[in-house]
């Protein structure tokens, strides 16, 4: 993305969140007077501190919730990805440690805009929900729709809702031969040219459709639990179009090769449970999941809420997770099977995609006011909140290299800041 | 045989989990289940910007709200 695109795009998204602040001032009076509006301005801050990498991602976000009705509420809501940093472009193995800069990285800088819309409609003891998203960046698009439906009995105590989403995205690519074999694929230089009529670019498409089930039971006056399933299929390219990976012993390298298709199942179990002598909500989930490319995982967490005063609640988490490889994952394509060689048709220097761990965990503090017996605060907010967390994330890669050498990218730091009032 | 056996076992410990789900908690005794921190859904907003940061470092996805879009390599 050069100095000047980005520039156009920062001006055009300052004008549109300038003029969405100006209507949201100049109605301020009449949703003041109806009830009806909740805005909620939040931003979060993602980085590495790696002397490789140095990846920060800004996520600057802003939503309108209004019920024009009794039982519906519309939403509107607009989201930016603001990344810079550097990744590696080009993924080799140990064997290749002795090429010098057979590594290489690359700056990427993108800015990613996603506009929502959503609309619910709740009844007594039914729901129904409508939302579409549009996301654009530089070199990939996307669409979704989602359509979500619940209800419960048993006097609240059972909850059920089902949800499918369907994407439709497309994601910028060199326009290669027709028959051109993977080998001798080039990976993607730069997002000059993409969704142009350019001669050396393309566009390939990605489906996803999701499917998700919810049950919510409570079971006791202090004990619930949640039961997710979900389900989802990916077709097109599933790769990353502009890393390359070096297949051959000389140094060859070649655009990541991915399966076309991919099959998702998860399954995630949640427990809560209040503990009166803490005065503490304490959940407790697990999450197992496998794909059609041979990854299985599980996930386990712990989050714990209080009360520390009328106004001010803490919130602890804690999260483990760990994955086996893909099926077709190899950290050297270029020597001798199985342990450094290929793995079958495909090809990835993907990191995701290799056997990890990961350990996380963070706080989150939330401030909260209500306007007492139905007034307001300042004359104007029936409720105001703010809320501020931290978080680290640290990756253990089993076999991942860069030639050989570990990455040291592996951990990251994630901080948020929200701003949320209610007319 | 071992297999219908396991089979009708599995059933009835379904059967059993889903009788039980029938117990109801009285109106009168939901008052620590209707604070918010006793909501799954809370700070929803937060959580579904926590996933997206695993969800950009981890293969796995799903079993947790349903999206659709974003970038199709994970």
């Amino acid at each position: 993305m050069t100095r000047s695109s980005r520039l156009q795009s920062s001006r055009a998204v300052l004008s549109w969140v300038s003029a969405g602040l100006a209507v949201l001032l100049l109605g301020l009076p009449q949703l003041a007077s109806a009830q009806i509006a909740e805005v909620d301005l939040r931003s979060g801050v993602f980085h590495e501190p790696s002397a490789q990498s140095h990846m920060t991602v800004l996520t600057p976000s802003a939503t309108i919730t209004a019920a024009p009705a009794s039982a519906v509420s519309v939403t509107g809501s607009y989201q930016a990805d603001i990344v810079s940093g550097a990744s590696e472009s080009v993924k080799a193995g140990p064997q290749l440690s002795s090429f010098p800069d057979i590594v290489s990285a690359a700056s990427v800088t993108d800015f990613r805009h996603v506009a929502s819309g959503a609309v619910d409609i709740q009844r007594r003891h039914t729901k129904l929900g409508l939302q579409y998203a549009y996301g654009t960046e530089l070199d990939y698009k996307s669409q979704s729709f989602v359509v979500s439906a619940g209800t419960d009995f048993l006097q609240r105590n059972t909850e059920m809702e089902i949800s499918y989403a369907k994407g439709f995205d497309k994601v910028c690519n060199m326009a290669h031969a027709d028959g051109a074999p993977p080998m001798y694929r080039a990976r993607l230089d730069s997002s000059v040219g993409c969704f142009t009529e350019a001669d050396d670019r393309s566009e390939d498409d990605i489906d996803m459709d999701t499917f998700q089930g919810v049950w919510t039971q409570s079971w006791t006056p202090i004990l619930t639990t949640q039961l997710i399933a979900s389900a989802s299929l990916l077709h097109g390219f599933l790769g990353n179009p502009y890393r390359g990976v070096v297949v051959g012993p000389s140094g060859i390298a070649a655009q990541e090769h991915h399966p076309t298709d991919r099959s998702r199942l998860a399954l995630s179990m949640k427990t809560k449970l209040y503990i009166r002598s803490l005065k503490t909500a304490t959940t407790l989930s697990f999450r197992g999941y496998r794909d059609s490319w041979e990854i299985l995982s599980h996930t386990v967490g712990l989050d714990m809420d209080r009360h520390l005063s009328s106004w001010l609640r803490l919130n602890a988490h804690a999260r483990y997770y760990a994955q086996t490889g893909a099926h077709f994952w190899s950290d050297d394509y270029t020597g001798g099977e199985p342990l450094n060689g290929p793995r079958g048709q495909y090809w990835s220097g993907d990191r995701e995609l290799s056997p990890l761990k990961t350990y996380s965990g963070g706080t989150r503090f939330v401030a909260e006011w209500r306007g007492r017996s139905g007034g307001r605060l300042l004359g104007m907010f029936l409720n105001f909140s703010t809320s501020l967390s931290a978080d680290l994330v640290k990756t253990d890669l089993e076999n991942f290299t860069w030639a050989g050498t570990k990455p040291d990218d592996t951990l990251a730091g994630v901080a948020s800041f929200s701003l949320t009032t209610l007319f | 045989m071992d297999d219908l056996k396991r089979a009708l076992r599995l059933a009835l410990y379904g059967a059993t989990f889903l009788l039980v789900g029938c117990a109801t908690v009285r109106p009168e005794d939901r008052a620590i289940l209707a604070d918010p921190v006793m909501q799954y859904h809370l700070d929803a907003r937060a959580h579904a910007a926590l996933d997206h940061v695993h969800e950009n470092r981890e293969g796995s996805f799903g079993g947790g709200s349903v999206k659709g879009g974003g970038c199709g390599c994970n």
